[in-house]
Parts: structure tokens; sequence; C-alpha cells
């Protein structure tokens, strides 16, 4: 009795401290958990081409969806037409999009800060998947090459538009924040300069055909047609005339579309590259945008001045303009994208390279090269499909001048054409100071973020005028 | 990867077996000893002088009082009274037999010849140091506790109309700041426990206990849902204020380092009501009450619009209106006037609480069984609800040997939450005044032929949310032999919440002719559930003049959350929205699975000699997959010490007067895992969007895998004095927390595709605080008492140091040696007499301003001390509590809400009187419509500036309460009525709504007044 009572006080620290001890061991491994399964590491996604084509997809899905790309309402097709004479805004001024309107910009406006950081974001998913491609040991060349033309190319567009908007900008080319942290920004022409090598070995890697459904995926032509673009805004004109010509010879792939009616159908011939839709139904973001039904329109309607800019008998007035009257007042929307908002079967992608700017840059570069008939022939081709007869311009200048007025004609609500046609022609302020009252010189570029300078000094000094 | 974690699964289930045959294998071993010895000791006090048995009853002023102890001094007999307030036991004469009852005075009555004692016991309101205060792993005595604990009980609870926990902590603790987020019913509060710690916003939420059971705060809303809340919906709002018992709130390291990496912002643990001995008891009360918005802000009237709209127009030169400046062009009524905020948000809020409950037991065995439902109404116009309701059950069981003891506690509770989508606050600040009216003359929408979005349309929207919540905990322990207990807490919960937000086709103006093709609807399911395994054992032991109480434990916890978002749209009919089976589209826009598991190991050492001298280690291991591989496991602990010098020989001679004194400090290292889950995965998560008919992926952080934990170091001491039989009471603490190691989302340029990355900076941040206590018991009398408490909190947050500062992406927002709350802002001198714009002081005087090198004024918006004053008033059946609460403090004012004043618009009447023409003198810059660029940078920066502050500090009457108990005839009835008010009286020179509120556009919160009746049986 009293020896299994000197046992117990004798065992009791023992058992204490084994449980204790129990504790301390063993147990290592129990705050190890799993692997979320709603994600995959990024090593992961490159080990298959379904998902690394999944995560180029969404650079595509995100450039559709959100920033300065976007067709709605926080998109350049909005607010770089309100911001010029393309568009006039119907939202009181206390929405966000009023300042553009108003040409009252603030370096802390909260679009001015999504824009920019939208843009970087789809760009650091473009470098995500450049990296991710290159260290993959899984993927074929050939799926290889495609995913990095694509990333390289929508690299070299998302650079375009920045700098475009924001002026000079730096040029993302890494992952590694470590370097992205201090960057400095690059003159506009050495950031055209990026883009054209980034699209020329984009050009080269790129298949000829296009894979995926409906011209939603870039091919080389689509790489081509970019460079033509930006050729011409940085003013090498041989060369934006010849990749212009690359894109209209491929005769095969690219029907011209007569029809003004179908231009801005998913299956148009016509279209170089377009977005695929965001869902199983509905239509683009930017018919939903510009379409209204009765007045007085909800956000935006198209300017009387670029209504009157229309010369008589231009068939795309009417095909491509609809005007919506209501007692005393019209109104007129852009009816490009017939289809609105609501689920319906879907009939319109949000088209963002198509041939007609194709004719209309080699037009362009084709005059500032002097070669004055070969510009008229294709300039005179888009004005025949609207139903006008052969421009009366007969210099250089006035060739020069016709072309960017047709530019305004053909390409308007597709984003921000006649801001980028106005600022690197220097007319911004001779075109707009007249009609925008809050216009002035120091407009022809938007603010850099306020943020964005803040935690990186190296983007000094803002831009004039903010 | 799958197959690792169904073989961890497995060690769980492995683990829990361990400890179960470590618990059984101490208790048997230890059983048939135990129960031997008990009897020998019962022997042995039998074998003393004669006994008799005495009887009688026990009173208090309100009639019989079950559940006395009556204990003989000096052996270990006792009993306690029944429900008749009776009680037996054996005494021998000569005996003292002690009556102790909580929140009485004990009385000792000496045994005489007479067998019969009857005693009236008197409420003790200076017993405070008496009470046991749970510090969660353990209790302990008022007097003796070495660590800073604040606490309040259901007393002060149950005089408050809330429906809200933190509610009814505002104002009554010391250190405690908590403010509320939005007067959205199913809206939050924040609670900042001595200030900030983390320089994650996120990172400042203190660890919430219920009965034993970790009850995460992270959020379960999603912000598709939530929209017309400031915060994703929090789940503190499952719990029932009514259900509480006491709540306490763990500060200082002694207390808090137990928690190890959760204790760093402190630990709320909360107590559900138990059953109490004696007579079976049952509760019922009923309370009705109206609330509105406590605040509005002071707007311009239509004359004054109108003319700030027309001056505007001039300013900027534009001569014809344009054709969408309805308010002003002639399209609406320029002389009509609607106050919005009083026709959008200006209503009353009908509330209505019902609960009944019924509580028992024996010595051995307790029981309380409780239910509740409430409802709320709205201030918007039209017909939303929150109602809640929820179920209690707390049983409690002691062996007759008093070895074993279980405890086990449950809770459940529903809350169905129908809202607008939208809150209407904003707009009702923005609306122009001339605005068209809401109904046209058939009393439908009137969209004045669409040049305005009525406000009531986006009442068609609603968000709904349900939450059903439950908590259980069992706690089990055994005695064993030489001072040893074993013990095991077992808890589980269990959060489901669905929510949704629609968006129906009639919130458009009806010429779009929106059909339900147009609808949608954003669905959350968010599920929440864990389990927790807590073994302890305990050995608690006197040796002469020492006494030693170690306890060591281990902590095992599992948290599954899953969430699924969905997009639905595209509906035949609008009747059809709630089913996800008629949309056209359906879209899942997130599908998570977030696992948390946490481990630990604990345990505490207390040794006090001579009830005089007193020390607390306290230390912990801790575990959690938050971190990476390498990075799990820290340590924690502290030290804490006491000293009662009242009870010096010396002192109780000489100072009479001073009836308490003790002197306590404590030291110790806590810490903080609140950075999310899976943080530091280099992963890719599927996108919501389509792209050529798939989902596409997209990569979700920058990488970082070496971030590790957060620890805060904490240094407390403090002064606790009781005078006069402790009717004065007071405590003085002083506390130094310093938070190093931060683990933060570093802002990065967005050049770097992200906006932060997840890493451990090397800075520092301190708060220091003074906290002031005071009770005084004025009067006590039989028909008259009054007491009084007093708390004020003083405290200081400043960043120490923060190495590369001045080239991190920090600069513009922190400044060493200044506090983490602040905001740098320009520093405005005023309005150009010339220009008309709002000018500012050119710090560097480079001639621009910019934010950078100009904006270096520096406001801190952390209050500077606030707390509470609050006095209790008995006369006869009457009582009065009321409590003031006062805050010093900083805030936004409406200036930083606005756009530029002369916009269309409606703005605060500060926008009053601008400058028109060169050489006026105007504190208000040059009205324009938009159209002066640089009166539209001026007045960015001027929301920036040092205008844009005010002082909002406040005094709140936030609560009174005025109960009466009504004289019954029954015996054992009370019946008490009571009027209670919430945020009756508000005296403050902020002009722009709530002083208290920092989420400006929402709904403020409410003055709630009461009216209520409670029997008891």
């Amino acid at each position: 009795m009293k020896n299994k009572q000197k046992m117990t006080r004798y065992m009791m620290p023992y058992l204490a401290g084994c449980f204790l001890l129990g504790l301390v061991v063993s147990c290592d491994s129990f705050v190890d958990v799993a692997q979320p399964n709603s994600q995959l590491t990024s090593a992961a996604v490159f080990t298959d081409y379904n998902t690394a084509s999944a995560a180029m997809k969404d650079v595509f899905a995100k450039m559709r969806d959100v920033g300065l790309m976007t067709g709605r309402p926080v998109g350049l097709s909005h607010l770089a037409g309100v911001y010029t004479d393309e568009l006039v805004s119907y939202q009181t001024s206390a929405t966000s999009a009023y300042p553009f309107y108003s040409n009252a910009l603030t370096a802390t406006h909260s679009y001015v800060q999504d824009l920019w950081n939208s843009a970087y974001s789809q760009i650091y998913a473009a470098n995500a998947v450049l990296e991710g491609v290159s260290h993959s040991s899984v993927l074929t060349q050939v799926q290889k090459n495609q995913l990095t033309g694509e990333a390289l190319f929508a690299r070299a567009l998302l650079h375009s538009y920045l700098v475009g908007v924001y002026g000079a900008c730096p040029y993302i080319t890494t992952t590694d924040y470590q370097q992205n942290v201090s960057v400095s920004r690059l003159p506009k022409a050495q950031v055209y300069g990026l883009c054209i090598s980034d699209l020329e070995e984009a050009a080269d890697l790129l298949p000829e055909n296009y894979i995926g459904s409906m011209r939603s995926r870039p091919n080389k032509f689509a790489a081509k047609a970019l460079l033509a673009r930006l050729y011409l805004y940085n003013g090498q004109w041989a060369e934006a005339s010849n990749e212009a010509s690359a894109v209209i010879n491929q005769t095969g792939l690219y029907v011209w579309e007569a029809d003004l009616n179908k231009v801005f159908l998913k299956a148009c011939t016509g279209t170089i590259w377009q977005f695929s839709p965001a869902g199983t139904t509905g239509n683009t973001q930017e018919g939903a945008l510009f379409v209204f039904n009765a007045g007085p329109p909800p956000v935006v309607a198209l300017s009387p001045d670029l209504y009157n800019a229309f010369e008589t008998g231009d068939l795309r007035r009417t095909s491509w303009i609809r005007t919506i009257t209501s007692g005393v007042n019209t109104w007129h929307h852009a009816y490009k994208y017939k289809q609105g908002s609501g689920n319906v079967a879907t009939t319109e992608h949000s088209i963002v390279l198509r041939l007609a700017e194709q004719y209309l840059i080699r037009a362009e570069a084709r005059a500032r090269q002097g070669e004055l008939s070969n510009a008229k022939q294709d300039l005179d081709f888009i004005r025949a499909n609207a139903g006008l007869a052969g421009t009366t311009a007969v210099t250089q200048a006035e060739i020069i001048e016709a072309v960017i007025k047709e530019r305004r004609v053909e390409l308007f609500t597709e984003f921000g054409h006649r801001f980028f046609d106005l600022q690197r022609t220097g007319k911004l302020d001779a075109v707009l100071t007249p009609v925008k009252v809050g216009w002035n010189s120091d407009d022809s570029l938007w603010p850099v973020p306020q943020s964005e300078l803040l935690i990186n000094p190296n983007l000094l000094p803002q831009n004039a005028g903010y | 990867m799958n197959k690792i974690s169904l073989f961890k699964g497995k060690q769980v289930i492995r683990y829990a077996f361990f400890i179960w045959v470590y618990l059984f294998c101490l208790a048997s071993y230890a059983l048939p000893k135990g129960s031997k010895r008990a009897f020998s000791g019962q022997l042995l006090a039998i074998s003393q002088t004669m006994q008799q048995l005495i009887t009688g009853i026990v009173t208090d002023a309100n009639g019989v009082l079950p559940g006395v102890t009556v204990s003989i001094k000096g052996k270990p007999t006792s009993t306690i009274t029944d429900d008749k307030g009776q009680f037996s036991i054996a005494a021998a004469e000569g005996d003292t037999l002690v009556f102790t009852y909580v929140g009485y005075t004990t009385v000792a009555v000496a045994v005489s010849v007479d067998s019969v004692v009857n005693v009236t016991m008197q409420e003790d309101a200076t017993t405070l140091k008496e009470v046991t205060v749970n510090a969660g792993y353990y209790t302990v005595k008022e007097k003796e506790r070495t660590g800073s604990i604040s606490k309040i009980s259901s007393k002060d609870i149950e005089k408050q109309p809330v429906l809200n926990v933190l509610a009814a902590m505002q104002g009554r603790m010391a250190g405690v700041d908590i403010t509320q987020t939005t007067g959205m019913p199913g809206g939050g509060f924040d609670i900042r426990i001595r200030g900030l710690n983390s320089l994650r916003a996120i990172g400042n939420a203190p660890m919430y206990i219920i009965d034993g059971v970790p009850f995460s705060s992270d959020a379960i809303g999603n912000a598709q849902t939530s929209t017309n809340l400031p915060t994703t919906t929090s789940p503190l709002n499952a719990l029932n204020p009514n259900d509480i018992e006491s709540i306490e709130v763990l500060k200082d390291a002694d207390a808090t380092a137990i928690y190890g990496s959760r204790g760093a912002n402190g630990v709320v643990l909360i107590t559900t009501k138990k059953g109490k001995a004696g007579k079976t008891q049952f509760s019922a009360s009923a309370t009705t009450a109206t609330g509105q918005v406590t605040r509005m802000v002071d707007l311009l009237s239509t004359a004054e619009y109108i003319a700030m709209r027309e001056q505007a127009f001039a300013n900027d030169g534009i001569t014809n209106y344009p054709s969408n400046a309805y308010d002003v062009n002639g399209t609406w009524d320029r002389d009509r006037y609607t106050d919005w905020q009083k026709e959008l948000t200006g209503g009353t809020a009908q509330m209505t609480t019902l609960q009944a409950s019924v509580s028992g037991g024996s010595a051995q065995t307790n029981f309380l069984m409780g239910a509740n439902a409430s409802t709320q109404g709205t201030v918007f116009p039209g017909d939303f609800r929150y109602k809640k309701g929820g179920a209690h059950v707390n049983v409690g069981h002691e062996g007759e040997d008093k070895r074993f003891k279980m405890a086990f506690s449950g809770s459940y509770d529903v809350q169905d939450n129908d809202q607008p989508s939208r809150d209407l606050t904003r707009v009702s600040r923005n609306l122009a005044p001339n605005a068209p009216a809401l109904y046209d003359a058939d009393g439908n929408l009137n969209w004045e032929n669409s040049t305005w979005e009525n406000p009531l349309a986006a009442l068609k929207a609603k968000a709904l949310a349900k939450t059903n919540s439950f908590v259980a905990n069992t706690t089990l322990s055994y005695k064993l032999p030489y001072g040893f207990t074993a013990k095991g807490s077992f808890g589980f919960t269990d959060l489901k919440h669905e929510e949704s937000r629609s968006n129906p086709s009639t919130v458009y103006d009806p010429v779009y002719a929106a059909t339900a093709q147009t609808s949608s609807i954003y669905v959350n399911a968010t599920n929440r559930r864990s389990w927790i395994a807590e073994p302890q054992l305990q050995y608690q032991r006197a040796l002469g003049k020492a006494k030693v109480d170690v306890l060591a434990g281990g902590t095992f916890q599992n948290q599954v959350t899953d969430r699924l978002v969905q997009l639905a749209s595209g509906f035949s009919s609008n009747s059809l929205l709630y089913n996800l089976a008629s949309a056209s589209n359906l879209r899942a826009l997130s599908d998570d699975e977030i696992r948390y598991r946490y481990q630990a190991f604990f345990g505490r050492l207390n040794v006090s000699w001579d009830e005089r001298y007193i020390v607390n280690l306290t230390g912990r291991r801790d575990g959690s997959s938050r971190f990476g591989p390498g990075k799990r496991f820290a340590n924690f602990g502290a030290i804490g010490a006491a000293w009662l010098f009242s009870e010096a020989k010396l002192l109780q001679r000489k100072m009479k007067f001073l009836s308490f004194g003790k002197l306590r400090a404590s030291y110790g290292i806590t810490g903080n895992d609140q950075i999310g889950d899976y943080q530091y995965l280099d992963t890719y998560q599927s996108a919501t969007g389509l792209y050529d008919g798939s989902v596409g992926l997209m990569p979700i952080r920058l990488f970082n895998p070496n971030f590790s934990w957060e620890t805060n170091v904490k240094l407390e001491t403090a002064l606790e004095l009781g005078f006069l039989q402790d009717r004065i009471f007071a405590t003085a603490s002083w506390y130094n927390n310093r938070s190093s190691n931060q683990l933060v989302g570093m802002p990065l340029p967005s050049t770097t595709g992200f906006l932060t990355m997840q890493t451990n900076l090397d800075a520092t941040v301190e708060n220091t605080g003074l906290e002031l206590t005071l009770r005084t018991v004025n009067v006590q009398g039989k028909d008259f008492g009054w007491t009084t408490n007093f708390n004020i909190s003083f405290m200081k947050n400043r960043l120490v140091s923060f190495p590369g500062l001045a080239s991190s992406s920090y600069r513009n927002q922190y400044v060493i040696g200044e506090s983490i709350n602040i905001q740098k802002l320009y520093h405005l001198t005023g309005v150009n007499p010339q220009t008309g714009v709002y000018e500012f002081e050119d710090v560097n005087g480079d001639g621009v301003i910019t934010f950078a090198d100009d904006a270096q004024t520096v406001k801190d918006l952390s209050p500077e001390y606030f707390g509470g004053l609050q006095n209790q008033i008995r006369y006869k059946r009457f009582q009065l509590d009321f409590l003031f609460q006062f805050v010093k403090q900083l805030n936004w004012n409406a200036v930083s809400q606005y756009s530029p004043p002369g916009a269309f618009g409606n703005q605060p009447a500060s926008a009053n009187g601008g400058w028109q023409q060169a050489g006026d003198i105007s504190n208000v810059q040059v009205y324009t419509t938009g159209a002066n660029g640089a009166a539209a940078t001026a007045y960015s920066r001027y929301a920036l500036s040092d205008a844009a502050i005010s002082d909002a500090s406040f005094i709140r009457l936030k609560n009174i309460a005025l109960t009466y108990t009504v004289p019954t005839y029954l015996k054992g009835l009370q019946c008490r009525l009571n009027i209670q008010a919430q945020n009756l009286l508000t005296f403050t020179a902020y002009q722009d709504g709530d002083p208290e509120f920092r989420s400006f556009n929402y709904l403020p919160p409410m003055r709630v007044i009461s009216l209520g009746v409670d029997v008891k049986l």
C-alpha cells in the first residue's frame, strides 16, 4: 500500500514530463498544410501547355476588362474620346470620368492611377509568361515560340498606350521587383524603339495562322500591324509602309469587307486581332457603353463636331452612327457595335486591329515619303468604300491632312486614335482650344499618378502642368 | 501534394488519440488511490467535538438568496443554500459559520446553542478584488493577478440596447479603443487594444476566445456582396451580447504571452452565462426600441447651392448653361428644396428584442438554457430588416468527490439580414438640393425625363445575408493526487454565411428598357469550421507559506474556410433572381479552400509567498501554417510579478485607511501572425473572366517565402490602491509596447506589377500609455447607493526606427518619431486674393508644390486620450446607470469627401462664400464647374491639407439606463421595468456628422432609445 503510494509520488513528475515531452516532439508536421486547391505554383503552370496558355490568355482578358484598352467607361475609347473632340459627356461633374471631359485631371485622380497600375500589372503578367516559358523544359519549341511571341506583343502594345497618354514612361522587361522598384522614365522615342524591337521579335516567333477561335490570339500579322502603327508614330515612314503592306498583302487571310454594317461583326475577315468576349453570351463593352435608346444619354454621345466632320454622303455616318431624338433634342451615338448591354447571343467582339487602319497608315507613310499617288490610292480606297469620291488633296501637306481627317471619321471611338493623331501631329492645342473650355497646352499628356512618384522618385519630374 | 495532405489528416487523428491516452492513463492510474484519501479525510473531520445540525434561511434585500456558500471557519465542511435560501450544516458550539456569496459582504456568525441561524446579506460593491478573473487558461483572483486585465460583466452589458458585443464595451475599458464603422445592421466595429502595433492596417485585430474556443474575426463577407459596408462582413456579429456573462480583455505581456503569436494585439475572452446552484430560475425580458441617425452633415440650402452654381459658371466664363446642367439650366425647378439626408436616411428604425432563459442546479450540476430573438428595422425609406436569434446551453457537472469536473457550453446564433445593397448616405449628402421629387403624381418612381438617377431605385438592389454560427466547447478535468489536475478542452466552431447582392433590371431608368436579361446577382457562400484540442496538466501545491501553481499544455487547432463566390446574370424574370438555375450565365468568380493549422505548447509557473509576493512565468512555443517551411516556429514568454504591500504588518498597523495596495510589473514577448494564409507560396490562380472559351490563370503575388513572425515586446508597471475598505479603489498602469520585425505588405510602385509585397521590415513601432481607473462607492445605504467608475487612457504611438525610411516607399506615409496613424498634409496658407485658388506652403521653396516635398504638416489621427465616466445610483426601487464616453481626437472633415465647390452636387455648408473677384479675401476658393484646372488641382491638394482635418473630440452620453423594480406580492417574483438609451447626447465642435465615425459616407451610428420589461421567477 505504502509502496504504491510512494511509487505514485515518484511517478507523477515522470508522467507529467512524458506528457510535456509528447507535446514537444511529433508536432512539427502538424502545421504543414497542403497547397490550396485553387492555386497552382508558378513552376507547375509552365509544365503544361494548357496552363501556360491560360496564363497568357489572362493577360489578354485583363486588357479587355481593366485598364487603357477596356471598352468599359474606364478605358481609352471613352476617356480619350471625352478628353478630345470626339465625345460629349452627359455624366454629372461629380463622376470620376468628368475631369477627363473638363480637361481638369489631377495626379491623384483614381482613374489616372488605376490605368497606370493595371497596365503595369498586365505587363508583369506578360513578363511572367516570358520567364516561365523560357525556363520550361516541357513545352515544345513551337509552343514556346507562340507564347513568347504573344507575351512580347502584349508587352509592346501596353507600353505603346502608356507612352501615348503619360509620355515618357518606364519599359518593364522583367518580373524582378528589385529592378522594377526604382525604374526611370524613358523618352518617348526610346519606348517606341523598345516596342518595335519586341514586336519584330514577336513577328518572327508568332505563327502566320490564327490559333484559337475568332482571331482572339494574335498572329504574326497582328504583330506586323502594330509594328506599322508604331513605325508611323515614330516617324519611320518606310518601315511603316512596308509593315502595312505586309499585312494588306495577305489577301488570303484578310479579305476586305465592303459592307460597313459587317465590319464590326465577330467574323469580319478584315479583322486582324480582336478580344475574345468574357462570357458565353453578351456583346462588347463598347456597345454597352455607347449605345442608348432614349435621351438624354446615360454616359456619352458623339460630339456635334465629330458628327459634322463627316462629308455629305459618307455612308459611315449612317451606318456607324445612330441618331436619337427626344422632343427638340437629338443626340448621336457610336453605332459601330450595334449590340448594347444584355445577355443576347454574341455577334460582336471588341476589335483592336483592323485592315482599314493599315490602309490609312500606309497612305500617310507613303505621303510622308512623297509617294503621293500611292498615298492617294490608299486613301481613296477607304473613301470609296464609304461612298465618297476620291480626295481633292493634291500637295503632300494636303494629302497628309486628308489622311488625318479620314482617320478621324474612320477610327472614331476606337482606343483613342483621335487623341494620339492630334498629339503626334502637334495639333492638340490648335484643334481643341476653340472647342474645349478647360483645354490648355499642358493637357497633351496625363499626369503620372502621384502615388507612383511618391514611391519611386526616379519617375520625377511630373508632366508639365500637374 | 494531395497525397501528403491526406497523410496529414490522419496525423491529426493520431495526435488527438495520443492526447486522450495521456489523459486517461493519468486519470485511471490515480483514481482508486484518490478516492480513499478523500474518505479518510472525512472521517477525521467527524471525530471531533459534539456536532449539532444548524439550519436557517439566507436572504438579501430582494428576498431569499439561493446558492450562498455556508462553511465552517477552519474546517473543510461546507454546503450551499437551496432554492428557498435554506441550508443545514453540522457544526459544533464555538464554530464560526461563514456565509459567502459573490458580490455580497461575507457574514460570519458564531454557533451558539441556538440551532437556527437566519442571515441577511448585504450587496457589497467593494469586493471587487475578491472576484475571480478569467485569464484564459487559468483563473486568478483579482487581488492576486499579476497581469493587466480589464473586465465588464453582464450587469453592464444588459443595460445597453445593442446587438453587437463590441458596442457594449465602448467607453468602459481603459486602453480599449472601439469605434463603430457603420450604423448599418450587420456592420462592424474597429477595436484597438493599446494602439496600433502593426504597420499593416489589418494586422491590429485582437484574438477572440469564446469559452476557450478561438473565434476567428477574419472577414466572411466578399467585396462584391458586402457593398453596403465599409469593410466586408465580420463574423463577430454572430455573438449575442445577452448570452455573455463577462468579457475580459488581456492587455500586457503577463496576460497575453500565454497566447504567444496571437497575443500581440491583446486577447478578448468572452465567457457565456452559466447556471447557478439553487432554485430553478425562469427569466424573460422584452424590449422595444427606436433608432435614428445620431448626427447629419450641415449642407447648402437650395438658394445657397444655386448661387454657388451660377457663380461657378460665371467664373468659368460659361454663359450658356450646358444641356446637362439640369440643376441650373431650368430643367429642374430652381427653387425646390429637399433635405435629402432627412429624406433618405432620416427614418426611424424600430427594434424589438425578446429573450427567455431557465437556469438552476444543485451543488454538483448546474445548467442554463436561453433563447433570444431580435429584429431591427431601418432608417432608409423601405422595408428592410435585420433579424437575429439564438439559443445557448451551458451545463456543468462535478463528481461527488469533487475530482471530476466537466463543463459544456454551446451557442447557436442565426442572423438574417435584408438591407439595400447601397448605403444611401453618400447620395443623400451629394444630391443637389433642388433635385426632383422621388415619386411622380401616380406614385411611381420619378425619373424626371432621365435627368437623374432616382436614389430610391437603388433600394431595389438588395444585399441579403444569412449567417448561422455554432460554437461549442467541452472541458473535462480530473483532480489527481499530489496536487495534479489533468484537463482537456475541446472546442468546435461552425460558421455558415450566405450573402448575396442583387442588381435587378428595375434599378435602371425605364427608358433603357432593361429586361431581366440584364439582371444579375452576386452570391457568396462562406463556411468556416474549426476545431481545437488543448490537453493540459496543472499542479498546485502549498508548501508552508509558499503556493505553487504550474500549468502545462498543448494546442492543436485546425481551421478550414471555404468560399464560393458566383455571379449569375441573364434571367428570364426578376422573380427568378434568387434561383441560380434560372440564370443564362453563371460564373464562379472564386472557389477557395483556406486551411490554417496552428500548434503550440505552453506553460505557466506561478509562485506566491505569504499571499504577498507573486511571480508569474508564462511561455509558449508556436507553430503556424501561415509561414514558409523553416519559419514556422517561434518562442514567446513573459514574467509578471506582484507585491501586495498592504499585507505588510507595519502598513496594516500604521496606515489603516489603506485597505489594499499592490505593485505589479510584467515584461515579455508576444507575436503576430495576422497575415492571411499561403502568402509564402509563389502561385497562380484562376482569373474571373473567360478568354477564348476558357478561364485564364493569373499570378497573384510577388514571391517572398522568407518572412517570419512579428514580435511585440511588452512592458508594464502598475499600482493598485484601495482606501477605506476599498470604497475608493484606484489603479494606474503604465505600459510600453514595442513591435518589431514588422510583417508588412511593403508598398511598391506598380511598375513592379503589384502594389505590395509581403515582407518583414526592420522597423519598430512603440505604444506607450497610461491608464487610470478609479472606482468610488460614494454612498452605500439600504435605500440609497451611488458608485462611480472612471477610466481614462492616454496613449502615444511612435515609429521608433525604420532603417532606410527616407529611401523606402513608406517615406510619404511615416515620419520617425511620429505616430503610424499620421497623415502628411500640405499646409494651407489661404486663398490667393488675386487668383482665388487655394495656396499651400512651399516648404522646400522650389516654387513647385509637390506632395513629397511640401506635404510636411503631420496630423495624428489616433486619439490622444479617451475614457468613460460611469455612475450607478440606486434609490429604493430605482436604479440609474449612465456612462459618458469622451475622446480627444482629430478626424477628417467633409472637405476630403467632396469635389471642388461649384460642380454639380451639393456641398457642406462650409463651402459658402467662395472667392469672386480679385481682391476678395475668402476662406473658400473660386467656385468652378470643373473647367478651371488650377482650381481643381488646388482643391485636390486642399483635400490633402491641414484644412481637411478637424478637431473631432467629443463627450457623449453613451448609455443611460433607468430601472425600476416593481413591487410584487408573489414570493420570488421579480419584475423590473427599464428605459435605456444609447448615444443619447453628443457634445462636440465637429461639424460634419458623427465625430466618432471614420467612414464618412456610410450610415453613422444610431441613437437608440428603448423600453423594456424583465421578469424573473
